[in-house]
C-alpha cells in the first residue's frame, strides 16, 4: 500500500544540458562561510537572544518542581507570594525574548537572503557576452526566479530556526544534566533510534523532494503552455491530447507526493516515538532514582518537564534540516555563476582607426567542428557590407566575431589594429554594437529604457534620439513622457515602437560600427517598411555590418558576402554579383519575378 | 481515493457558482477522506492529551513511594507513545492525501477547462490569472480543504480535554475550561493584520523577481550597449523593499509568537498559584497538580490549529473564488450551428463570400493582402468559427458549399488547418511536438524535408542530452531557437497534419531568403493535389503559386500568377516588393519626409529595373549551388 522504491521517472532530471556551471561543493562552502562571516554579529545577536529565552522557559518546570518537593515536604514556608512573583517574570522575559527571536531570526535571514540574490544579479550582469550569447538567458532566468524562491525559505527560515533548535535543545539537555546530574545518561536510550531513523530518511529525502516539486511545477507548466498555445491547440486539435498531458503530469508529480509519503510514514513515528520514549526513561528511570534516594521528587518533576520541552526544538531542527538540504542545490546553482571567470580583458589594446578586419578566421562552438574556415573580411571605415546565406552556414557567427563577442579559434579579428577579443567587453561597446532580433523593453520608466545607453544623458539629449528615430511623435502623446512605465506590465508598445526603442538606444550610445543581425525580420512586413526608414538614419555615417535576410537590405550594401557552409563564396558589389550569375543572382531573379 | 489511483478518469462537474461553493463542493467530493482524517486526529490529539495524566501518575506513584504504579505508568506511556505516532502518522497521511487529491481535482478540471475553451481563453479571462490559480491558488485550496478535518479533530480534543479536566479535578479544570477558549480566541484579532503584511511582502517580492528576471532576460542588449549599473542600482532598491516588508511581516509574527508564549504562561501561573493552594489544602494531590499543569502546556499544540484554520480560510477565499470564476467559463457557441450532427469532412473549393476569396480544390494559392492584422482575422475566419470580436457579423467561409460557421468545430478544424502568423510550439521532445492528429499521409522526415529543418535538428540535437534528433528536447515555445528555425519547425508540423485544406498565415516571415525560396518548393511539392492557401507578401513565395489572390481594402482586386501581377497591377507591385507607400499612409506625414531625405534601404527600383529577368530554372540554379 505504500511506495517503497522511488518512482522510476523523474521529473527534476535535466532534459537539456545545464549552459552554466554549478558551483562545486567548495566553492559553495566557501561562499556560505563568507556569508556568515558578513553576518556574524547578526548570529551572534540571535544566539543570545535564544538562549536568554530558552534560560527563562525552564523556569516554570523549575519552579514547578521546588514547589512540588515543597509541598510534599509539606513544608510551612513555601513563599509561594515570591514564587509566583518569580514565575511571572520569568514568563515576560521568556515572552519578550521569543518575539525576539522571531524578529532577530527574521532580519538576519532576510539579509543573507538579499545579499544572496543580489550578489547572484550582480555576478549575472558580470558575465561575458559571449557566455551570454553561447549559453542564451534561459539559464540563468530559472536561476533567478525558481532557484531564489527555493533558497528564500531556507535562509529566511531554515538557517535562523536551525540555530534557534540547535542552542535550544542543548540548552535543555544541559538544563536536564544540571537538574539531575544521574539522570542525563537516560534521555540518551532514544538516541539510537532517532539516529538510525534520521540517517534512513536524510539519505532519500532531498532528492526526493525535488523531483517532487519539479513534478508539481510540471503540473502548472503543462496547463501554463496549453493556455499559452490555445490557437495552435485548437487548431491542431491538440485539446484532448493536452488534458492526457496535463494527467500524464498529475500521476507523475502524486507518484512522487506519495513516496515522499511513504518516506515521512516512517520518520514520523520515529520522531514522536522518540519524544514518548524520552519523557518515558527519564520518569521511569528517575523514579527508580528517587526511590533509591539518589534524586528528590522535585528534580524528577522538573526533569520530566524539561524532556518534555525537547519535543519543539527537536521539531524545528528535523523540519528545517530538509529544507536546508533541498536548498543546498539551488545554492549551487547559484553560486555556479560565480565559477565563470568575467573577463577582464586588456585595457592597454586600444584601436587606431576604425576599419574592421577578419583574418583567415577560424572558429567553432566544440572542438574538432569549425563553424568557419579561413573567413577574411576587409570592412572599410563607414561601408556596409551584407551578409547573405542559408541558415546555418555560419552568418551569424561571423557578425558576433565581427563585434568582438567570440575570439577566433585561429586568426584574428581586429578592429583598427587591435584584437577586439582582447578588448573588455565595456571599451568594445564603445566602438562596436550588435543589434539582433531581441528589442527587450525593460521594465521600467522609458527614461531608465533609454539611459541605459548613455547614462546621465538630460532629456533634451533623450528627445533628440528618439526625434533621431521618428519615435518622438507617440512618445510625446504618451501619458507622461518620459516617466511613462514601459515593458511587462505598463504601457504596451508595439513591436515597432520597441524596435524604435531599441534604435534610439543606438543614437545615444553612438558606437561608429554596427553589426545588424535579423534587426526586423520578425517585424511584419509593413512595420519593417518605417522601421527601416528610422534605421537608415541611425546607420548613416557609421560603418555597417548586415546579416540580411531579406534581398533588398542586401541590394543596397556595397559590398555582400554570401556565407556557405562556413565559407565566402562570393564576394563583391550586388551588380558584381548578379553579373556573376551563381547563387545569389539566382535568388536576386526569383525575388524580383 | 488513493494516491495511487489518481489521476480521476472525471474529475467531476464543479459547482463553480462561487468560491464558498466551490470549497464545499470539492470538501463534499472527499467525505471519505475527510471522517478517515478527522479518526485518526483524533486519536492522536487523544493520545497526547492523556500524556500528561501519565506523567502525574508516574510522579504520584513516586511519591507514594510505590514502585509497582510507576512501572504501569511506564507501560501505558508507552503504549500511549505507540498510539501517538500511529495517530500523528495516519493523520499525516490522509491529511496529506487530501490535500493531493482536491489539488489534482482541480488541477484536471482547469485542463480540462482550457483545452476546452481553446483560443477563446484568453479572450475572456487573462492568461495570467489562469495560470495563478494554477501555480498558487491550487495549493491554497487544498490546503484549507485539508485542513478542515484536522481542526475539527483538534477542536473535538480540546472540548474533550476541558470537560475530563474539569470532571478529574473539578476545583483546577474550571481554570482551564475558562483559560483555553481564550488562548483559542486571542490571536484571532491579529491574524488579519499579519497576513495583510504577508500579502504586501509576497507583492513586493515578485516585482523584484520580476525587476530581476526582466533584467536577465534583457542581459544581452545591456551587456552590449550599457547600463548594467543603473538597473542593479534599481534591483537592490526593489530587493531592499522586500527585506523591509518582510522583516515587518516579521515584527507582526514575532508578536504573535510572544503572546503565545505569555497568554499560557499566564494560565499556567494561575493554575499554579491555585494548585499549589489546593494541594496544601490537601484537595488535590501533587501528581494532579502536575498533570493539569503539563495539560495546559500540552493544550498549546491542538489550539494552534484553530490559528491555522482561520489562515487557511483567509488565504484560501480569494483563490477559491478565482478557481470558480476561471471554471465556469463557458465558450460561447456560435450563431447558427444548423448542422450539428454532421461529421462528415466537407471537402472542394474554399469560398470566402465576404472577399470574394476563391482557394480551388487542390491547387496552392498564395493571398497579398497589404494590411497585416486583415490578414490575421481572414487567414482566422478561413477556418470557421472564428472567435474574434466582429466575427459572427460576416458571413461564413464555404469549403465545398458547406458552411464552416455551421458544422461542429471539430470537423471544421479537421477540415482545415489554419496556421496563424505566431504558432506556439508545445515544449517536449521533436517525436512529441511532431505527433499531432494527422492524415497519417506524411511522414515526419518527409515534413520535416520540405520545411528545410535540418540545421534546426542540428540545433536541437546539440543542446540536449539524448543524442537521436526525433528524442531531443524543444524548449517551451522553442525558445532555444531563433524564429526562423521556430516558424520552419511549426510548418513542418503543419505539413505532417496534412489537412483537405492548410492555411498559412506568413509562415516564412522570419527565415532567410536562401532557405525560404526552398521552403516553398518544399512546401509545394509536397502539398501537390491539396489545397493550400499562403497569406504572404514574400516574392518567393508567391512566385511558386499556382494562382496568387490580390486582397484590397478587404475584397478581390486581381487575380493571376504572380510574374504577371507584379507588371501589371502598381497596388501589388507597391505591396510586393515593399516600394515605400507614402499615398497609403496619410497619417504619417514624418514618415514622407523620412522616406525622402534618406537614400533608404527600400528603395528598390531601380532593382526592379536590373531584376526583371527571370526564369523557370530559378530553383534548380539554388539546388545546385545550395
Amino acid at each position: 500500500m505504500i511506495g517503497l522504491a522511488p518512482p522510476a521517472y523523474d521529473p527534476a532530471a535535466p532534459t537539456t544540458a545545464d549552459t552554466l556551471p554549478v558551483g562545486a561543493p567548495a566553492t559553495v562552502g566557501a561562499y556560505v562561510r563568507e556569508l556568515v562571516r558578513r553576518h556574524r554579529r547578526a548570529f551572534a545577536l540571535l544566539i543570545t537572544v535564544n538562549t536568554c529565552a530558552v534560560i527563562a522557559s525552564m523556569a516554570g518546570p523549575y519552579l514547578l518542581g521546588d514547589l512540588v518537593e515543597n509541598v510534599t515536604a509539606t513544608a510551612r514556608d513555601l513563599h509561594l507570594g515570591r514564587t509566583i512573583g518569580l514565575f511571572t517574570v520569568a514568563l515576560v522575559v521568556q515572552a519578550f525574548f521569543v518575539h525576539q527571536v522571531r524578529l532577530r531570526g527574521a532580519m538576519l535571514g532576510e539579509r543573507m537572503l538579499a545579499d544572496l540574490r543580489e550578489d547572484f544579479l550582480v555576478r549575472s550582469v558580470g558575465l561575458p557576452p559571449g557566455v551570454l550569447e553561447r549559453a542564451g538567458t534561459g539559464d540563468l532566468l530559472s536561476r533567478i526566479t525558481t532557484d531564489v524562491d527555493r533558497l528564500a525559505n531556507a535562509m529566511r527560515e531554515a538557517v535562523p530556526q536551525l540555530a534557534i533548535g540547535v542552542v535550544w535543545a542543548a540548552l535543555l539537555i544541559g538544563g536536564l544534566a544540571v537538574t539531575a546530574p544521574p539522570l542525563a545518561p537516560a534521555i540518551l536510550i532514544a538516541a539510537p533510534l532517532l539516529v538510525v531513523g534520521c540517517r534512513w530518511y536524510f539519505k532519500r529525502a532531498p532528492s526526493a523532494y525535488r523531483s517532487e516539486a519539479a513534478g508539481y511545477a510540471a503540473v502548472a507548466a503543462a496547463l501554463a503552455e496549453t493556455i499559452d498555445a490555445g490557437r495552435t491547440v485548437e487548431a491542431h486539435r491538440l485539446g484532448e491530447r493536452r488534458v492526457e498531458l496535463s494527467e500524464r503530469r498529475v500521476k507523475e508529480w502524486t507518484a512522487w507526493e506519495r513516496h515522499t509519503l511513504y518516506l515521512r510514514s516512517v520518520l514520523f513515528p520515529v520522531i514522536t516515538f522518540t519524544h514518548t520514549l524520552v519523557l518515558c526513561s527519564v520518569l521511569m528511570v528517575g523514579g527508580v532514582f528517587v526511590l533509591e534516594g539518589w534524586i528528590s521528587v522535585g528534580q524528577l518533576a522538573t526533569s520530566a518537564l524539561i524532556a518534555q520541552m525537547l519535543v519543539d526544538p527537536l521539531g524545528i531542527i528535523l523540519r528545517w534540516y530538509d529544507e536546508l538540504q533541498v536548498a543546498q542545490v539551488s545554492l549551487a546553482r547559484l553560486v555556479g555563476v560565480r565559477d565563470i571567470e568575467p573577463d577582464r580583458g586588456d585595457t592597454s589594446v586600444v584601436p587606431d582607426g576604425r576599419d574592421v578586419l577578419a583574418d583567415d578566421v577560424h572558429f567553432g562552438y566544440r572542438a574538432g567542428v569549425d563553424v568557419l574556415r579561413q573567413v577574411s573580411l576587409a570592412v572599410e571605415p563607414g561601408s556596409r557590407v551584407a551578409l547573405v546565406g542559408p541558415s546555418g552556414a555560419g552568418k551569424s557567427t561571423l557578425g558576433r566575431l565581427l563585434a568582438g563577442i567570440y575570439a577566433p579559434r585561429d586568426g584574428r579579428v581586429t578592429l583598427g589594429g587591435a584584437e577586439l577579443s582582447a578588448m573588455p567587453a565595456e571599451e568594445v561597446r564603445a566602438h562596436v554594437a550588435l543589434v539582433n532580433q531581441e528589442h527587450h523593453v525593460f521594465v521600467g520608466s522609458l527614461r531608465d529604457n533609454l539611459l541605459l545607453a548613455r547614462a546621465g544623458a538630460g532629456d533634451a539629449e533623450l528627445w533628440a534620439a528618439l526625434g533621431a528615430v521618428d519615435a518622438d511623435g507617440w512618445a510625446r502623446a504618451l501619458g507622461e513622457g518620459l516617466d511613462t512605465e514601459v515593458g511587462s506590465g505598463g504601457f504596451a508598445l508595439t513591436p515597432a515602437q520597441a524596435q524604435q526603442i531599441a534604435l534610439a538606444r543606438l543614437v545615444l550610445a553612438d558606437p561608429h560600427t554596427l553589426v545588424l543581425d535579423e534587426a526586423t525580420s520578425l517585424l511584419d512586413p509593413r512595420a519593417a517598411r518605417h522601421l527601416e526608414r528610422s534605421l537608415a538614419r541611425v546607420l548613416d555615417g557609421r560603418t555597417v555590418v548586415a546579416i540580411a535576410h531579406r534581398l533588398h537590405t542586401a541590394h543596397d550594401a556595397d559590398v555582400i558576402a554570401v556565407v556557405e557552409n562556413g565559407r565566402i563564396s562570393e564576394l563583391g558589389s550586388h551588380d558584381e554579383l548578379v553579373g556573376a550569375g551563381g547563387a545569389y543572382a539566382a535568388l536576386w531573379r526569383s525575388w524580383h519575378g | 481515493m488513493q494516491i495511487r489511483d489518481l489521476p480521476f478518469p472525471d474529475p467531476g462537474m464543479p459547482d463553480a457558482r462561487s468560491g464558498p461553493h466551490f470549497l464545499r463542493w470539492l470538501g463534499r467530493n472527499q467525505l471519505g477522506g475527510q471522517l478517515k482524517s478527522l479518526a485518526w486526529g483524533l486519536l492522536h490529539f487523544g493520545s497526547i492529551a492523556v500524556l500528561p495524566y501519565l506523567v502525574g501518575l508516574a510522579v504520584q506513584a513516586v511519591v507514594d513511594r510505590d514502585g509497582g504504579r510507576l512501572a504501569m505508568a511506564g507501560v501505558l506511556m508507552t503504549l500511549f507513545g505507540i498510539a501517538i505516532a500511529l495517530g500523528d502518522t495516519m493523520l499525516h497521511r490522509t491529511a496529506v492525501t487530501n490535500w493531493i487529491t482536491a489539488a489534482a481535482r482541480v488541477q484536471q478540471l482547469l485542463a480540462r477547462k482550457t483545452a476546452q475553451l481553446g483560443s477563446a481563453l484568453t479572450r475572456r479571462v487573462a492568461a495570467g490569472e489562469v495560470v495563478a490559480v494554477s501555480t498558487g491558488d491550487v495549493e491554497k485550496i487544498g490546503w484549507f480543504v485539508e485542513a478542515v478535518s484536522r481542526f475539527a479533530a483538534a477542536a473535538l480534543t480540546v472540548v474533550l480535554v476541558c470537560v475530563g479536566v474539569v470532571i478529574y479535578q473539578p476545583a483546577l479544570g474550571i481554570v482551564v475550561a475558562v483559560g483555553v477558549p481564550v488562548l483559542a480566541l486571542a490571536v484571532l484579532p491579529l491574524l488579519p493584520r499579519a497576513t495583510r503584511r504577508a500579502d504586501h511582502q509576497r507583492e513586493k517580492a515578485g516585482r523584484a523577481t520580476e525587476l530581476a528576471s526582466d533584467t536577465v532576460a534583457g542581459l544581452r542588449v545591456l551587456r552590449g550597449i550599457g547600463g548594467e549599473e543603473l538597473f542593479l542600482d534599481r534591483y537592490r532598491r526593489a530587493s531592499q523593499e522586500v527585506r523591509t516588508a518582510a522583516v515587518r511581516s516579521a515584527r507582526m509574527w514575532a508578536v504573535i509568537s510572544g503572546v503565545q508564549v505569555l497568554l499560557p504562561g499566564l494560565l499556567l501561573i494561575v493554575v499554579v498559584w491555585h494548585g499549589v493552594n489546593l494541594a496544601r489544602q490537601g484537595r488535590i494531590t501533587v501528581g494532579e497538580l502536575v498533570t493539569v499543569y503539563s495539560t495546559v502546556t500540552l493544550l498549546t499544540y491542538p489550539l494552534r490549529h484553530f490559528e491555522e484554520i482561520a489562515m487557511a480560510y483567509s488565504f484560501s477565499r480569494p483563490s477559491a473564488k478565482r478557481a470558480a470564476r476561471v471554471l465556469s467559463l463557458q465558450r460561447t457557441t456560435h450563431a447558427g450551428g444548423g448542422l450539428p450532427d454532421s461529421t462528415e469532412i466537407p471537402s472542394g473549393d474554399l469560398y470566402d463570400p465576404a472577399t470574394g476569396l476563391l482557394a480551388p480544390s487542390g491547387r496552392l494559392t498564395a493571398v497579398v493582402c497589404g494590411d497585416p492584422d486583415e490578414a490575421g482575422r481572414l487567414a482566422e475566419r478561413l477556418g470557421g468559427h472564428a472567435s474574434f470580436d466582429d466575427a459572427e457579423e460576416l458571413p461564413s467561409v464555404l469549403l465545398g458549399g458547406v458552411a464552416l460557421d455551421e458544422v461542429p468545430l471539430s470537423t471544421a478544424r479537421t477540415a482545415v488547418l489554419v496556421q496563424d502568423k505566431d504558432p506556439v510550439l508545445l515544449s517536449g521532445t521533436l517525436r512529441g511536438l511532431l505527433d499531432v492528429p494527422a492524415s497519417g499521409a506524411v511522414s515526419a522526415d518527409e515534413a520535416l524535408r520540405a520545411a528545410q529543418c535540418a540545421d534546426v535538428l542540428d540545433a536541437l540535437t546539440q543542446a540536449s542530452v539524448d543524442e537521436a534528433p526525433l528524442d531531443s528536447h524543444v524548449t517551451e515555445r522553442g525558445r532555444s531557437l531563433s524564429g526562423g528555425q521556430r516558424q520552419r519547425l511549426a510548418l513542418a508540423r503543419s505539413l505532417i497534419t496534412d489537412p483537405e485544406v492548410l492555411v498559412l498565415d506568413e509562415p516564412t516571415s522570419a527565415v532567410d531568403s536562401h532557405t525560404e525560396a526552398r521552403v516553398a518548393e518544399g512546401v509545394k511539392e509536397l502539398r501537390k493535389g491539396r489545397t493550400t492557401v499562403v497569406l504572404t507578401s514574400s516574392p518567393l513565395l508567391l512566385d511558386r503559386a499556382e494562382r496568387v489572390v490580390f486582397l484590397h481594402e478587404g475584397e478581390v482586386a486581381a487575380v493571376g500568377e504572380h510574374r504577371a501581377l507584379v507588371h501589371g497591377e502598381p497596388r501589388y507591385r507597391a505591396v510586393v516588393t515593399r516600394e515605400t507607400d507614402e499615398e497609403r499612409a496619410p497619417g504619417a506625414p514624418h514618415d514622407i519626409r523620412a522616406g525622402r531625405t534618406t537614400g533608404t534601404a527600400t528603395d528598390v527600383k531601380t532593382g526592379i529595373k536590373t531584376g526583371t529577368k527571370t526564369g523557370t530554372e530559378t530553383a534548380t540554379d539554388i539546388e545546385e549551388t545550395a
